[in-house]
């Protein structure tokens, strides 16, 4: 049984490479099987944020990737609820994440078997 | 099961301490690395959560004293092969990168 991993992406989705390479990581173990799971944590919920327009910064935009993380067989998805609420978040771009209170982030940690924040 | 949070950024650039410290779990441990060292600066909010919070916190030394920081007494200095100790004694190590 291969260990199973959390990332937690708290990057927002225009600051840099960093949100769109965690996402290749959660996408590249999906693809594998691996037993993996992703969290979006501070400003990281901000990718979810519904109506993003990459064109207007003639960027290719993430909502493609999220979309496909079910796809790739990750289903464990969540997002922290207060980060969330803190940015004004109301619709999200993807239905599949769960709101997580913070003591159940401290639980979801717990339960894997390595943690990646990035 | 218990994680060792591991920080190197200065906390007054970012909120990744502010972040671990409200997912923390009981059983975990906080190391400060590099620019987070000066999350030890007295008189500043980072130290104050960090020394109202009472959690089990680990700093290294040579990074601490490159910069001038004073580690309280509520806080262990360690170096370079006490925290590979200290990784071990952990099930997980969480880098906030």
């Amino acid at each position: 049984m291969p260990k199973s991993v959390l990332i937690i992406s708290r990057q927002s989705p225009w600051s840099g490479p960093g949100a769109r390479e965690a996402l290749d990581i959660v996408l590249a173990g999906g693809a594998f099987d691996l037993p993996i799971g992703l969290l979006f944590l501070d400003d990281g919920v901000l990718q979810l944020a519904a109506g993003q327009n990459a064109k207007a910064l003639q960027q290719k935009d993430l909502s493609a990737n999220l979309q496909a993380l079910p796809m790739f067989g990750v289903e464990e998805l969540f997002y922290c609820a207060e980060s969330a609420n803190a940015r004004g978040l109301g619709k999200l771009s993807l239905d599949e994440a769960q709101p997580l209170a913070t003591e159940h982030i401290t639980a979801l940690i717990d339960r894997y078997d390595q943690v990646i924040t990035l | 099961m218990s994680t060792l949070h591991v920080l190197s950024h200065s906390p007054f650039g970012d909120n990744r301490l502010s972040s671990c410290l409200r997912l923390l779990g009981s059983a975990d441990a906080v190391l400060l690395s590099g620019d987070a060292v000066y999350a030890l600066q007295p008189d500043t909010a980072p130290f104050s959560a960090l020394q109202e919070r009472k959690i089990d916190l680990f700093v290294l030394v040579e990074d601490a004293q490159a910069r001038a920081i004073a580690i309280p007494d509520w806080a262990k200095a360690i170096d370079y092969p006490a925290f590979v100790e200290l990784s071990i004694h952990h099930a997980k190590v969480n880098s906030w990168l």
